[in-house]
């Protein structure tokens, strides 16, 4: 047993406990009270103002700077709980969901024909269906139910892309793993994937034109089973296929997944708090140059899972800003300096990444050098870098929430009838106050960020001082990040300039 | 993915503690050269290495380790005390600043 210090006297031990209480009561009534203060800015952004009869006027600066604060003040709050068996308590709390073997046999066995049967469809029906995006079965599926739907499960509640993955389900099928997978390239190439992805998906107009998104799903469907077969389906599905990964990271927020052959629930995002306290870096290494099993587990090993970690809220960031009026004017004021538009894109889309990624290196950098550690800076971003996706999660949520809600409708019908259009395609139109709901999204995921890093810090620092003092930068980083988040879902939408 | 974990050098690390909370200057050496015997990791002050102990090998603790501790615990707590107290300041700060913020801007 640990010396417990709290048994010192039952008045310390009840000190802290009260201030752990009080800390995290006043942060839930800090963010409700700001987030109240947000919705009333985004009606008043967005020109509803008049609509309701007591609105309030906010400027954009005073709305985005409210936000900027919420998440600095929540971060002080955190701060405010420093007990480390409560801390603890949280992220280590798991149910058995009740489910075994059989299941999981059973499950995954009909998971595996369906996406097959999915991506099959999904293929044919691009190319032979009506070549109208709202009622085509290809596009539908993918992103009304993969892009926005199969993902909000993914962090919501458990992710089943390993299940489904048909490429897997094919290529672990045929003869595979003739070559070894370079291991020096690490997870880069899945970076490069997820990035290039978004591109095609932003730029190469997959979303509006059937035909394309076939073509686009044949050659991936090709590339990753032929990868597959190269280096075998373990090695491909980790380090190399884009959609796997993406999955994989957003699935770590989720409160419910396999270990140890249960599946088994945990409060959500709290299995992103994976520092193992006594081992250092060093064997972390060893475990993962060796193939070892503690590798298996944790889900950022590396700077090139950072890399996946900030791309995921990066790419939102960016569609999120090319698909605004005001994105969309800045890109055609760079054009019409004689630029081509697709280098316009292509800058912002790798500049930005790039920002945001040195953003957090930085941060990382700055940290180590406020405190007196001997853990490195590259430690530092790789532990605190989970804390990221609860982050794309919320952007996630906000980007696409009210997207999947209106589809939702055209989905169910596409999937009931797949062999032939819907006649009558349903899109729901949303009240107002749903989109409201994206800047408790964005902040809402920011917050259990925050809550996120805080577990971590405890697990990496002796000193609960330390630990709290070494999230500071990253707090900051965390505020840049929200500040345009914040603001770009402000900002009226347009169709993006020059793609349309 | 080569990157030198273990090339901890001094030379690029200011030690500057402004903090309270981080220990007298003085006994803060220009290498790590506290280790910790059960898993070699290695910390600039004893405080930290006792505190380090005490999380994370508790039962590997000698009395006297755990008495250290226990001491280093009740340090660290009222240097947290202040910390709070100077938060609780900073939000107090921010929420009076936000108040006055949107009494004058927000119509």
């Amino acid at each position: 047993m640990r010396p417990d210090p709290d048994s010192r006297g039952p008045q310390t031990w009840r000190w802290s406990r009260l201030a752990a209480r009080i800390g995290t009561l006043a942060l839930a009534a800090i963010g409700v009270l700001l987030l109240a203060r947000g919705v009333a800015a985004s009606n008043a952004a967005v020109g509803l103002s008049d609509a309701s009869g007591d609105g309030l006027a906010v400027p954009r600066w005073l709305y985005v700077a409210t936000g900027g604060a919420a998440i600095g003040a929540s971060a002080l709050l955190a701060g405010f709980v420093t007990d480390r068996a409560f801390v603890e308590r949280v992220h280590e709390w798991r149910r058995d969901a009740g489910a075994g073997d059989r299941f999981y046999a059973v499950g995954s066995t009909l998971a595996a024909l369906l996406g097959v049967v999915l991506f099959a469809l999904v293929v044919y029906r691009g190319f032979t269906g009506p070549q109208l995006a709202t009622v085509n079965f290809a596009v539908v599926v993918v992103f009304a139910g993969g892009r926005a739907g199969l993902t909000m499960a993914a962090y919501a509640i458990g992710n089943v892309w390993p299940a489904l993955n048909p490429f897997d389900s094919v290529g672990s099928r045929l003869p595979n793993g003739f070559v070894d997978y370079p291991d020096r390239l690490g997870r880069w190439p899945a970076v490069a994937g997820i990035l290039l992805l978004v591109w095609v998906e932003t730029t190469t107009g997959v979303t509006d034109t059937p035909r394309a998104l076939a073509v686009a799903a044949a050659v991936y469907g090709v590339v990753a089973v032929g990868g597959t077969v190269l280096v075998g389906g373990d090695a491909w599905f980790r380090n190399v296929d884009p959609l796997s990964t993406f999955f994989r990271f957003y699935g770590r927020a989720a409160p419910l997944a396999w270990e140890g052959g249960r599946l088994r629930a945990s409060l959500p995002a709290m299995r992103l708090v994976e520092v193992d306290r006594g081992a250092d870096a060093a064997g972390d290494e060893r475990e993962r140059t060796d193939g070892g099993n503690v590798d298996r587990h944790r889900l950022v090993t590396g700077l090139d899972d950072v890399a996946v970690a900030v791309a995921l809220v990066w790419e939102l960031t960016f569609s999120g800003f090319v698909t605004t009026e005001q994105g969309a004017a800045a890109v055609r004021g760079v054009v019409s300096a004689g630029v081509p538009p697709i280098a316009v894109y292509a800058l912002l889309f790798v500049g930005g990444f790039a920002l945001f990624y040195g953003a957090f290196l930085l941060a990382a950098r700055v940290s180590v050098r406020r405190i007196l550690t001997t853990r490195t800076s590259r430690e530092l971003a790789i532990a605190f870098a989970p804390s990221l996706l609860v982050v794309a999660a919320g952007y996630h949520l906000a980007h696409y929430f009210a997207f999947f809600l209106s589809l939702s409708p055209s989905l169910s019908a596409v999937l009931a009838t797949p062999l032939s259009a819907p006649t009558n395609p349903i899109v729901l139109t949303l009240p107002a106050w749903v989109s409201a709901l994206n800047i408790g999204f964005v902040l809402g995921g920011h917050l259990v960020a925050i809550w996120v890093a805080h577990s971590i810090a405890y697990r990496l620092f002796p000193s609960r001082l330390q630990a709290i003092r070494s999230q500071y930068p990253f707090v900051f980083v965390m505020i840049g990040y929200t500040v345009a988040s914040l603001w770009l879902i402000s900002l009226p939408t347009a169709t993006p300039a020059f793609l349309g | 993915m080569t990157d030198t974990h273990s090339a901890v050098t001094a030379g690029d690390r200011e030690e500057t503690p402004s903090d309270p909370s981080d220990r007298a200057a003085s006994d803060v050496g220009d290498s790590p050269e506290y280790v910790c015997g059960d898993c070699d990791r290695r910390f600039y002050t004893e405080d930290l290495l006792v505190l380090h102990r005490g999380v994370a090998h508790p039962n590997a603790l000698d009395d006297a380790e755990r008495e250290a501790y226990r001491k280093a615990y009740a340090a660290e707590e009222r240097a947290i005390r202040s910390f709070r107290i100077r938060a609780l300041g900073i939000l107090v700060a921010l929420y009076f600043g936000f108040l006055f913020l949107y009494v004058f801007y927000a119509s």
